[in-house]
């Protein structure tokens, strides 16, 4: 929950000494962002990975009715990019949007490259958070499937501790993929069951 | 005993929305100088500057949300603001009424403009306060103590210089109404232009003045406009406050709590995992549960 720079996450998940991070640091733009502001719009490309150091980002689609889906949530110390349009570079059907006034480290290619060949252990790390953000999307899609709604909540609520008292309802419920009606369900019957007065 | 002297004047930052019934200037913690650590017990402060809000059969107000481990303290003095928590209590806090909600273990509610005052709009001057609680009294009962002007105390200043309102702690031989869990005076002295009032306050308590009408000069020397904070040092007792034309001025003086403060939006603990658990807490439903 508290904002770390990009510097201190990759010197304390790294083990490297601050000056090396720094160096290659210098490269990336670290850019502040008010709320509302657009990192990503459809049907561009997307370009860098954002590290949020401060503030909130969300990721989502708009479907054809015009309904909007939210896919992810980036609060701080939490990386969000399109990876199919960056990767592959196709056009993009996501928006990337600051929730808050925030704080974004753009990491571009180039300093992942550049990262890999001065300090070998962060290509382990990086490869472990791909497979992390994968194991984290696999995930969701079964719980998507195959999960109630209170667990889905429940699932939420402990990646994202904050999230609850930092967007409106409508969000969580969206990224949840029930109504906020439902969403109000299921915290009503969690205070029925854990509230003493 | 030593004169206090004024650390600083500071102007009101521009101001913020919270939900759409409160447009503040925060002071506290976001103010240089007046950080949570510096200002303990008073962890927050925000001030409504007088503001016209237009009639609306929608009141403007604050969804619900959360608070754990401080005091909630709102005084209005112009405008009417309804409250409900997730307990089933609620009320209006009226023009010169102070509401003072220990949230303690933890409060769920929300705040509106009351209904009738906000068909008809109007000015509406508050100012909300957070006091922090001893690690002792974090986790203890919620409770209200809402107190009706009539029911704060004044000491009447000689010479016709004005009053002084008494909401905590003392003023000369008079008392406030609110009880607290550590010692703190919270008074609205109310000066004619020109009068005088003579304050004294433990060295150690962290104090400020803050200027809702008229404007003040402090120990003779110390200018402070409307809608401006005054930051008292902590090297002396003694001050002087003289309203240049007609002022209210709030005035806190509080013994600062000297123990770790873990702080992250509506909760203030003393440890991060007390933070967690207050998350943890709200997420699973143990505040309770109301509408927005």
């Amino acid at each position: 929950m508290n904002s770390t720079t990009l510097k201190t996450f990759l010197t304390t998940n790294l083990n490297v000494d601050a000056n090396e991070v720094v160096a290659i640091l210098d490269n990336c733009t670290t850019k502040t962002v008010k709320k509302d502001t657009y990192l990503l719009r459809k049907d561009e490309r997307c370009t860098h990975t954002f590290f949020v150091e401060k503030g909130l980002l969300r990721q989502y689609s708009i479907d054809d009715k015009g309904k909007e889906h939210v896919i992810a949530f980036a609060p701080e110390n939490w990386f969000v990019t399109d990876r199919e349009s960056s990767y592959f570079n196709s056009p993009s059907v996501y928006y990337i949007q600051a929730l808050e006034d925030s704080q974004v480290v753009l990491i571009d290619e180039s300093f992942v490259q550049n990262l890999s060949e001065k300090i070998p252990s962060f290509i382990d790390f990086n490869t472990r958070l791909l497979h992390n953000h994968i194991r984290h999307l696999q995930k969701r899609v079964n719980e998507l499937l195959s999960a109630s709604a209170e667990e889905r909540y429940l699932q939420f609520v402990k990646m994202y501790p904050d999230i609850l008292l930092r967007v409106p309802q409508t969000m969580v419920a969206s990224y949840l993929g029930i109504t906020p009606e439902s969403l109000s369900r299921v915290r009503k019957g969690l205070a029925d069951r854990n509230f003493k007065k | 005993m030593k004169t206090r002297t004024v650390e600083l004047v500071v102007k009101p930052r521009d101001p913020h929305f919270v939900g759409d019934g409160f447009r503040v200037h925060n002071f506290i913690p976001s103010g240089f100088r007046l950080d949570m650590e510096r200002m303990n017990p008073f962890i927050m402060m925000d001030y409504n500057s007088k503001f016209h809000f237009s009639a609306t059969d929608n009141p403007r107000g604050v969804d619900v949300h959360p608070h754990r481990g401080f005091e909630t303290v709102t005084i209005a003095y112009k405008g009417k603001v309804a409250h409900h928590d997730s307990s089933g209590g609620g009320g209006v806090i009226g023009e010169g009424d102070v509401q003072w909600m220990t949230a303690a273990s933890g409060v769920l509610h929300k705040e509106y403009h009351e209904e009738e005052w906000a068909k008809k709009g109007g000015d509406f001057q508050m100012v909300q306060l957070w006091v922090n609680l001893p690690k002792k009294d974090k986790m203890s009962t919620p409770k209200y103590q809402a107190i009706k002007k009539e029911e704060l105390d004044r000491y009447v200043l000689p010479d016709n210089n004005g009053e002084i309102e008494v909401i905590a702690g003392g003023y000369k031989e008079i008392n406030g109404a609110a009880s607290t869990f550590t010692p703190i005076h919270m008074l609205n002295a109310r000066l004619k232009s020109g009068g005088k009032a003579d304050f004294s306050f433990p060295e150690n308590y962290n104090t400020v003045l803050l200027v809702i009408e008229g404007s003040i000069t402090v120990n003779e020397k110390g200018h402070a406009p409307t809608d401006h904070l005054v930051l008292m040092a902590n090297d002396g007792e003694n001050f002087t406050v003289e309203a240049s034309e007609d002022a209210l001025v709030l005035v806190l003086s509080g013994e600062p709590l000297n123990e770790p403060i873990a702080a992250h939006g509506p909760f203030v603990m003393n440890t991060k995992e007390e933070l967690m658990q207050a998350f943890h807490d709200f997420n699973n439903g143990k505040f309770g549960y109301l509408e927005n």
